[in-house]
């Protein structure tokens, strides 16, 4: 095995999505869709898996060309890179979306052959972006699959073109993460500079040695842009209205692709990043107070999708809060258990759901243990891996990590550190809201199991979050880092967040005094609305200035279309019309018709009466005369 | 011959020109106004005559005989041309034959 393999690991869905899409007029089936479909989600994964074993065995230092383009005087080459990082975060893309893509065959079943088409073909290209992303070696194709990404997730999100909510949706995400990947750009465009090369092993040293000023430059615009991408405040806005894709859109969206590209990111340039004290401190303070703003939206929401939208926030500024700290390589843990559980939790909540017609109201989880039992326990390890339930689950052992980074980090890490075991309680609080709400009984409920396609990845999903507990440390270790440790007291207290938060969950779902004020704090719900005063400052004035520029108010439409227009009027009124019938061509007109007039009088002189020549030869005489006179009078 | 002679004649013959003109100008009948020429060309011949004598020059006269042989053959044209309108158009106004055409 050699990072040549890894070559095949982008066409292949890429290439699923193409079939789907690309062979148009061509007549599929059902059954081919899903197949190619499947096959273009699970051969990544067949090849990822050895290559992740390969990369544990022995040396996991590859750089596998792909072409250089020659670009003036400088090399593009491009490259696909293959080290601990990329292939740990490679293997979970693959695993995470071979689930979620099986996953969708039967929750998809239902749909239209075309829109099973797009909707297949773009999950494919979704999975493809971000291994492109993922095992890029420079940074044109990380922006590529970075840029990808974005386009996918908008048309995901977007997915039922029938609704203006989701198309609404789409375009908000869209356009807030398209302004952080202008930051991105430009971050990369500033290294490509200073280091002459795109591959990121030059990069990142180049952007090392430069100075001070260039180097905090670059590190702020990648944290801007990791923030844009991630839906970390203050541009999460986009996310919660994300949920109105379908279901595995999220899971895949929110768990190993899209949200956690920009902890990816920062991992993946993290020796950079960490030249820069100031921004670190920055990305740790975004982080918690991300953390912490996410959770307690995430406690205070009535729908179960929203809610695991704002649990992604959050959980993505843990990862945030971790890079900020110095420690990427939890992070990075964190990012494989997160991508578990989260995919896990969309996929069981998606199955009770869509069991309860659709609504994904919290109160539709009612009475799923009875109706649907393997769902519903799936979600319980799920939310327990949320919540982080000690020594059991891989949540408890990744998110332990992060708070003893935070303990462990000085005066101001112990500030970060009870925001974010605030943060982990409210966790703990919201994770287990929906499961309490299953366990309420539902009379007449019937007890139904999905197919194979839904039940197998769910499963799988399930052990995984198990499975992964123990693995968190030797991941950390695979990544050359030690998993820090605090006093046993410190873990103690970061033991009991979970149960406090569980507490909380009983006391919101069974007090009703408690679950009645939970449901009425629509402003907490609305994220303290700051999505409304996106609205007000920027949507509206925009909106506005379009609508004027539109001619919508009694302005004129198009001024920059006009506005030339109406100018070169005014020339043409007051200049060429003037002059377009000059005084020399009138006096040309006036002189030709005089001379016919003057033709006319002159005429009459020839009266043919002998008298009028007469005095006409007297006269002429006379004046011959008097001419010679005086020319030769002296 | 003196000087002041001399200028009386010039003076008459400019005058009997200028009344055969004035003649000519004024009348409308054909016969006025040839007649009215015959007297225009006397002033000439005058003038002539009074020169040649006042230079001792007999080409004054020559130019007199001239001018009678002038006269005699305009006379003879115009009163062709008077018979031939009188009787052909039945006119005897110059101002009406303005239009040779009709």
């Amino acid at each position: 095995m050699s990072p040549f393999f890894a070559l095949l690991l982008v066409p292949m869905p890429a290439m699923g999505a193409f079939l789907l899409l690309g062979l148009g007029p061509a007549e599929f089936n059902r059954r081919a869709i899903q197949t190619i479909a499947l096959a273009g989600a699970t051969l990544p994964a067949v090849v990822m898996l050895p290559l992740g074993a390969y990369c544990l065995m022995g040396t996991c230092d590859g750089i596998q060309p792909i072409f250089d383009l020659e670009v003036g005087p400088a090399v593009v080459a491009l490259a696909l890179k293959l080290d601990p990082l990329s292939a740990l975060v490679g293997v979970t893309v693959t695993i995470i979306g071979a689930c979620v893509i099986g996953y969708s065959i039967d929750y998809m079943a239902k749909s239209e052959i075309a829109d099973l088409r797009r909707y297949f073909a773009l999950m494919n290209l979704f999975l493809a972006s971000m291994l492109c992303m993922v095992l890029a070696g420079d940074s044109i194709i990380f922006f590529l699959g970075w840029e990808l990404m974005g386009l996918c997730s908008f048309f995901l999100i977007a997915y039922h073109v029938t609704s203006a909510r989701a198309i609404a949706a789409g375009r908000k995400a869209f356009v807030i993460t398209r302004v952080a990947d202008a930051f991105l750009l430009a971050a990369l465009l500033l290294l490509f500079l200073e280091a002459g090369s795109v591959r990121l092993d030059d990069l990142i040293p180049a952007g090392i040695a430069t100075d001070d000023v260039r180097r905090g430059l670059i590190a702020a615009l990648l944290l801007a842009g990791a923030m844009g991408k991630s839906a970390q405040l203050p541009f999460h806005t986009w996310l919660p209205s994300a949920m109105a894709g379908p279901t595995p859109v999220s899971a895949l969206l929110h768990s190993a692709t899209m949200v956690a590209a920009g902890a990816y990111l920062l991992a993946r340039l993290a020796p950079l990043m960490e030249t820069v004290p100031l921004v670190m401190a920055v990305t740790a303070t975004v982080g918690a107070a991300t953390a912490l703003f996410g959770a307690t939206a995430a406690v205070f929401q009535l729908d179960v999708k929203r809610l695991l939208a704002y649990s992604s926030i959050s959980q993505i500024g843990f990862m945030l809060l971790a890079i900020g700290l110095g420690q990427p390589e939890v992070a990075i843990a964190h990012f494989v258990v997160h991508a578990i559980f989260k995919s896990l939790l969309f996929l069981s909540a998606g199955d009770i759901t869509q069991i309860a017609r659709g609504t994904t109201d919290i109160a539709a989880m009612r009475g799923a243990l009875r109706a649907r039992p393997v769902a519903y326990l799936a979600f319980v390890a799920g939310a327990a891996s949320l919540a982080g339930i000690p020594f059991v689950t891989g949540g408890w052992f990744s998110k332990e990590a992060i708070l003893a980074s935070a303990w462990l980090a000085g005066p101001f890490g112990i500030v970060l550190w009870g925001v974010a075991l605030s943060a982990a309680v409210l966790t703990g609080a919201y994770a287990f809201r929906p499961v309490l709400v299953g366990l309420i009984p539902v009379k007449g409920a019937r007890m139904t199991f999905g197919g194979v396609f839904t039940n197998l990845p769910i499963l799988l999903l399930a052990a995984g979050t198990f499975a992964i507990a123990p693995l968190v440390t030797p991941m950390v270790e695979f990544l050359d880092a030690t998993v820090p440790h605090p006093p046993l007291a410190v873990e103690l207290v970061g033991a009991v967040a979970p149960f406090v938060g569980l507490a909380l969950a009983f006391a919101m779902t069974f007090m009703p005094r408690i679950s009645r004020r939970v449901a009425q704090a629509r402003r907490m719900r609305s994220g303290i609305r700051i999505d409304g005063v996106y609205q007000i400052v920027f949507v509206q004035p925009f909106v506005a200035l379009v609508r004027w520029l539109t001619g919508q108010r009694g302005s004129i439409a198009d001024p920059v279309g006009t506005l030339p227009v109406m100018g070169a009027q005014w020339l043409v009124g007051a200049i060429v019309r003037p002059l377009a019938h000059d005084p020399l061509d009138r006096a040309w007109a006036g002189f030709a018709s005089a001379t016919v007039r003057a033709w006319g009088v002159a005429r009459h002189v020839q009266s043919g009466r002998v008298r009028d020549y007469a005095l006409a030869i007297a006269v002429g005489v006379a004046l011959l005369l008097l001419l010679g006179w005086g020319t030769t009078w002296r | 011959m003196t000087p002041l002679f001399l200028t009386a004649a010039l003076v008459l013959a400019t005058g009997l020109f200028a009344v055969g003109l004035f003649g000519l100008m004024i009348r409308r009948g054909i016969l006025f106004q040839i007649i009215a020429l015959e007297i225009m060309l006397t002033g000439p011949a005058l003038a002539f005559v009074a020169a040649g004598a006042h230079h001792g020059d007999p080409g004054g006269q020559g130019m007199f005989i001239f001018v009678l042989v002038l006269a005699a053959s305009e006379v003879a044209l115009g009163l062709a041309l008077y018979l031939r309108l009188g009787r052909h158009a039945d006119v005897s106004d110059s101002d009406t034959v303005n239009l040779l055409r009709r």
